[in-house]
């Protein structure tokens, strides 16, 4: 084979790996978020499981449900609506909790599924679903118990 | 007569006590923000966290507690990178806390509205690692409750965080802004 055509082929296999390692990498960079509701479902339980799952065990609660790169569980949880109020950035925050609970789940909505949480009211049961963020516990600093977390939620139709 | 008198001086005296020992006012909060602002000729990067709990008394004592995973990035990868064990290892340290005191407290009346400058005065521990704060910040008292917030900067190697090579040591800084904003309601 000719040197020349030698250097046509490892000039086209280096302009080949150049694109496909650019565009990896851009896809890397640019790799949207998990749509969490678009996202197969981990687990199903109750407020009261989840919580007391949590202050029984909250090390090896975390073990369970949060991932090291922060695509933690996604879960499914079922609850009775103690409150609906909104956070800083204007979304909706529901927090399940049965009466006597020490503490519940704080599930903050996404801006497109607020209107399910506005429709919401207290005493309402409700499945929504949402990733989990942080668990229950009784915090020796606040003096008081934390509730759980869970983002990106929405109501399971 | 007399004996009566004493009973009831008594009876007021332990009334009056009771009074003055009750514990401090406290106030919750479970809507909040804190934000993480990093600049650096190659980006600015911020991520925002809604989902932290926490409380403050009229005696001035305060604690945050902050879910660590509850940090959002405009990007998935620098979310990604900000939960792995090289730099916030959440998974291992999921919560992290402010706790401390407001040491100007007695300037700041908590019965007549209005903005007042706060001294605070705590331990800050991010990724498992305590460092001492002093820092300042403001108390609006409101009627219905209080807002606070400061802003101040954190040196990540501080905590443990320290890139020296590669893309984080150009695109993250040696040193972040931390903003936080919290409205309390009594307890």
């Amino acid at each position: 084979m000719k040197k020349s055509k030698w250097i046509k082929i490892i000039a086209a296999v280096a302009v080949a790996g150049l694109l496909i390692g650019g565009g990896i990498g851009a896809w890397m960079f640019f790799m949207p978020h998990r749509d969490v509701q678009k996202t197969t479902t981990d687990f199903k339980l109750t407020t009261t499981e989840l919580v007391t799952e949590y202050l029984g065990d909250w090390q090896g609660s975390n073990d369970k449900y949060l991932a090291a790169d922060g695509n933690s569980k996604v879960l499914e949880v079922t609850g009775t609506v103690a409150r609906v109020s909104n956070d800083f950035s204007g979304r909706k925050v529901v927090l399940l909790q049965e009466k006597g609970q020490k503490a519940g789940v704080n599930c903050t909505f996404l801006h497109e599924t607020d209107k399910q949480a506005a429709a919401l009211t207290q005493g309402d049961v409700v499945t929504i679903k949402g990733v989990i963020r942080s668990g229950a516990s009784f915090d020796a600093d606040l003096d008081m118990y934390v509730h759980a977390v869970i983002e990106k939620s929405a109501v399971v139709q | 007569m007399k004996k009566r008198t004493i009973i009831l001086s008594t009876l007021m005296l332990f009334f009056s006590l009771g009074i003055f020992a009750q514990s401090a006012e406290r106030y919750v909060t479970d809507k909040t923000h804190i934000k993480f602002f990093s600049t650096t000729p190659a980006e600015d990067i911020e991520a925002h966290n809604y989902s932290t709990t926490g409380t403050i008394s009229t005696n001035g004592n305060f604690a945050f507690s902050v879910p660590m995973q509850g940090f959002e990035f405009e990007k998935s990868l620098m979310q990604k990178h900000f939960n792995q064990d090289k730099f916030l290892d959440t998974q291992q340290f999921p919560t992290g806390r402010l706790v401390g005191k407001i040491s100007n407290i007695e300037t700041i009346d908590f019965a007549t509205p209005g903005t007042y400058d706060a001294l605070i005065e705590g331990e800050l521990t991010i990724r498992g690692v305590t460092n001492k704060i002093k820092e300042t910040g403001q108390l609006t008292v409101g009627n219905n409750g209080l807002t606070a917030n400061s802003v101040f900067n954190i040196t990540l190697a501080d905590y443990g965080v320290e890139f020296v090579k590669g893309k984080p040591s150009k695109n993250i800084a040696k040193t972040v802004e931390v903003t936080v904003l919290a409205e309390y309601v009594p307890q």
